[in-house]
Parts: structure tokens; sequence; C-alpha cells
């Protein structure tokens, strides 16, 4: 049935379908309002973004409204590509790892981890048992400031500030511990093929325990702050919902799919570094919520503390790196590497021509595809609800756009 | 983690398909027809093989076509099974969308980059660049400087 009257847009007569629910996945956008009658609301498209606080970086989403309903939404990507694996084409192999710090830059270990570890593969290199136990050591550093940083922006996100301070102060004592061992606080350059770049200075086993002495009672305030916040509860459960099926077929991995019920941690699944002699469990949710997305979050920086606590009970002595060429030449071959980074499953593809360069390097980023869910999960919610499903997805768009 | 050759050559011939199965440094890698690739992972993951998870899907440039790379698990046996395709520089590759949602941004990308395109693909837009950029970006014959960066005057 077409109607003239109803003609609102320039993109010729408005179909009144009498449809309210969400069309099936994928949809794009519908310019055209759709209603029962001739009174039928309009229905409003919003920009969310790329400037905007909630989008955790420079993400554009379209939100196609009918009053405070969400009725379809499209995630808008690219505003942060800097063409990463084009330019990783043009790197030795030593040097790449200063480009993948800037793909994940809030948690560059974890990339950096992969791609050295594609790199031995490919060359059979034997990474020194020192240099393993100091990867896995900055590594869980590294997601215990990531996480904290999730826990600060999602508190953010439901309305709490205070959280935020908070968490930045832990996050603040972290970075200064990888800032002394690596020399920076954000872009690492630390992992390097065969090893790292160096051993922990003096006085960083002690920072450590200091701060694994005080972090326990500051993890119990976040649940003050949060988890048992009569407002925060009611804002994430339920909310979001992403089932076991749906969180599958979209490749999404890391915490979004643990909080489903689904066991599938790299670090135990295929174990990497020194993660096979290291003692933890893999927190599960349930219900696949926000609310779940968020305990198996908080409920991993306390695994992690426990890591580093089995990590440094026992320094082994050794070399810090392995002996490389200064020019590194793979053999040709293709070869995939995973790390849990603490979006999820970040997996480098590397293919190798014999040359000093790389042909083709690929991130497969654990945040790109627990995003590409959001066209689904968002449509059918209150618009207050998405920037919450947003933040629950802890997304970092340097990773997405690459 | 990796899935018996002769179990993959099985579940390739239940989806019609007759494939070069090989095992590398990287696991086993079957090579199938780029036409029939929707068929071929539709079959995989319904059929025998039970693949339920599409990891990544990304293109490599060979130098005379390109060279498309599904990533697929089977979540339960922990296995990871790779499939291959050529595809020429403007050819196409059927969308595998209705059995694996999360090509949808996978498929956008490779297209993008590599300027080919996937039949069937619901949203076929761009989606990292803007139209200003026309060339496939990581196609081999793309130069890495810009006409700006290079030229001298």
């Amino acid at each position: 049935m077409t109607d003239d009257r109803l003609r609102v847009t320039s993109e010729g007569p408005i179909v009144a379908e009498g449809r309210r629910e969400p069309l099936l996945l994928p949809r794009g956008l519908r310019r055209v309002p759709r209603g029962v009658d001739e009174l039928a609301t309009e229905h409003l498209i919003v920009n969310m973004g790329p400037q905007h606080p909630s989008t955790h970086g420079v993400l554009h989403i379209l939100l196609e409204l009918d009053g405070e309903t969400v009725m379809a939404a499209e995630a808008s990507l690219g505003y942060l590509h800097r063409g990463i694996e084009k330019l990783a084409e043009s790197r030795r192999h030593h040097q790449v790892g200063t480009l993948l710090d800037r793909a994940d830059y809030v948690s560059g270990i974890h990339t950096e981890l992969a791609y050295a570890m594609a790199v031995e593969r490919l060359m059979e290199i034997e990474v020194p048992e020192k240099a393993q136990w100091l990867r896995t050591l900055m590594a869980e550093i590294n997601r215990i400031a990531s996480h904290v940083l999730f826990v600060g922006t999602f508190g953010m996100d439901t309305g709490s500030m205070p959280t935020f301070l908070y968490t930045m102060r832990e996050r603040e004592a972290l970075v200064d511990i990888l800032e002394a061992v690596t020399g920076s606080r954000m872009m690492f350059n630390y992992v390097r093929p065969g090893g790292v770049t160096g051993d922990l200075p003096g006085g960083i086993i002690e920072k450590l325990e200091t701060f694994l002495s005080t972090v326990d009672t500051y993890l119990d305030e976040y649940d003050v702050l949060l988890t048992d916040n009569e407002i925060f509860g009611p804002r994430t459960k339920g909310v979001g919902v992403i089932d076991r099926t749906t969180a599958i077929a979209f490749g999404m991995t890391g915490a979004p799919l643990r909080a489903t019920g689904m066991d599938w941690d790299v670090r135990k699944v295929r174990p990497y570094a020194a993660y096979a002699q290291l003692d933890f469990d893999v927190p599960l949710g349930s219900q696949g919520d926000c609310f779940d997305r968020y305990v198996v979050k908080t409920a991993e920086i306390r695994q992690s503390l426990e890591m580093i606590r089995q990590l440094i009970a026992g320094v082994p002595e050794g070399e810090y790196t392995a002996k490389v060429p200064r020019v590194l030449r793979p053999p040709a071959g293709e070869v995939y590497t995973a790390v849990e980074s603490p979006r999820g499953e970040l997996g480098i593809h590397l293919v190798s021509d014999g040359s000093d360069l790389p042909y083709r390097m690929r991130l497969r980023s654990p945040a790109y595809y627990n995003l590409a869910v959001v066209d689904e999960a968002l449509a059918g919610g209150l618009i207050a609800d998405a920037v919450v499903t947003l933040g629950s997805l802890d997304i970092v768009l340097g990773e997405i756009d690459r | 983690m990796l899935p018996a050759e002769a179990d993959v050559s099985r579940w390739l011939a239940a989806a019609g398909a007759s494939a070069e199965v090989t095992t590398s440094i990287l696991g086993v890698m079957a090579r199938i027809e780029a036409a029939r690739a929707a068929d071929v992972l539709a079959t995989l993951r319904d059929g025998e093989g039970r693949f339920d998870m599409l990891v990544d899907l990304f293109a490599i440039d060979t130098g005379e076509g390109i060279d498309l790379r599904y990533h697929l698990r089977a979540l339960e046996r922990d296995e990871d099974l790779y499939l291959a395709a050529y595809v020429d520089y403007d050819g196409e590759a059927p969308s595998a969308w209705r059995c694996y949602p999360a090509v949808l941004y996978a498929e956008r990308e490779a297209a993008e980059m590599f300027g080919m395109s996937f039949v069937g693909h619901p949203n076929p837009k761009r989606l990292l660049t803007t139209d200003e950029v026309q060339a496939p970006l990581l196609r081999k014959s793309t130069p890495i400087r810009t006409w700006e960066e290079t030229r001298r005057d």
C-alpha cells in the first residue's frame, strides 16, 4: 500500500508496512518511515559519534530511532584507519612491532607477542624460558591495565563518574611499572622475535609486590562502586543480551563469548608463552548480558593478579632473548598464531615469501569481530542501552580500523 | 587441533567439492573453487564437520590474482581448518554471510582492499575508507607512498 500524502523524504512514496519489529539481520538503515496509518511516527536517524564519549574512540553508529527505541543500527568504521597491514609489508620483521603497538593501543604487549610468535614459529626460533616468563608477566600486567580502564569507562557509560577516577589510580601504578620495564607507557615495542628487549630493572619486583598488597582492597571498592550499586544492576542486567549461538556465529571471542558460558580462552586451550605452567581459572558468565561481560572482566583481573603472584614467586634464570640474526628472513610459508588479548583472540596470520619483509600480515582483531554484532545487538533496545551495550563490548578502535 | 586430512576430504566431498587438502606449518588447508565457497562453507558448518565459528576471512594478493582464506573452527573439538580460494583481480565470490554472519565486515573489507566483489552481500559498501580512495589499497600494485608524499617540486 502506498500513500503519497505520507511523503516526507525525497526517496519516493512511503510504504506503510505496519511492522514494528526489527527486521532480520542484516538490514542497513531504512530512510523511509514505517507506520500503520497516516499518523505514523517518522523514524529519526541519529548519528552517534564519531565524536562521542561513549564510542571509545572514533566510532560512528547510525541509529534509526522510533521514539527512544532503536529500530536499526549500523556501525560506520574507518575513522582510525592507518593501513597498518599495508605499512607492515614495507617494514622488516623487527620493525612491525612498532606498528602493531598502534593497532591495539591499550594492550600493545599482546599484539607484539602474537607477531613475535608468528615469526618465531616460521623461523623455528627457540625462545628462552626467562623471555617467556617476562612476556607472560608483562602481558598480564598489561591485561589488568586494560581491564581496569574498561571498568572505568564502563562505569562512565552507565553513569558513574567516580569509578573512572578510582580505576585510573590502579592503571597509573601499572603503567608506571610497564614504563619502568619497557621504557614506554603505551607504545611498548618490548616483545621482539626471539625474546624481549630487556630484563627487569632493579626494584620492579618490590614495586609489584607493593601494588599487589594493596590492590585487593581497591578491587573491593569497584564492587561497592559498580557491582553492588543499585543503579548499575538494572542498567546492565538483561541489557544487550548476546546469546551463545549469535556470539559464535559472529566470531566473537574473549569476555563477550565467555559471558555466554562458552569456555574458550586461548591461554587455556592453546597455551603459549608460560601459561601452561600457571594455575588459573577461566571466569564464565551465563546470561550473556552486559552485567555478565563486566563480571567476567573483573573476575579476570583477580585471576591475572593470581598469575602475577605465581610468576614473581619463581623468577627463572637465563637469557631474556635468543640469539637471532639482525635481519630476519623467515622461510616462505604461512603461519597463524593467536594470543588471548584483553578483548579476545588476537591472531596474526603471517605470509612470508622468504624475504626480509612480510609478504602479507593479517591482524585478526578480536574487537573487529566483537563489534560486528552491534548492528544486531542494539536493534530493539533503548538508546540509553545502546551506550551500555557498546561499552560492555570493550572495543578499541585502533585495532578495529587498523 | 588439526583435523585429519581424510576427514576434511570426506566433509568436502559431502559438499560436492573435490579439493586438494594439504597440511603445513599453518594447519590443514583445502583449496576450493571460489564460485562454490558459500555452498562448501554451509556444508562444513551444518554437516558432519560442524565448524561452528568462522575465525577470520581475508585475502592475499599473489601477483596473479587474489587468494581468499577462510579460517574455520570447530569449537567443541578445538580443530581449525583453512579454506583457500582463488579469485581473479576483478572477479567475484559468493557471500557467505547466511551461514557465517561473521563475514559481514570481513567481506566488505576484502572487497574494498582488493578490488574484487562478493555476490549477495546484503550491504556491499566500503568499510574502512572513503570513496575518494580509488585504488584497492592492499594490492601489491598499489604503491605504499601516496602521490603527495612522492612528488618532487
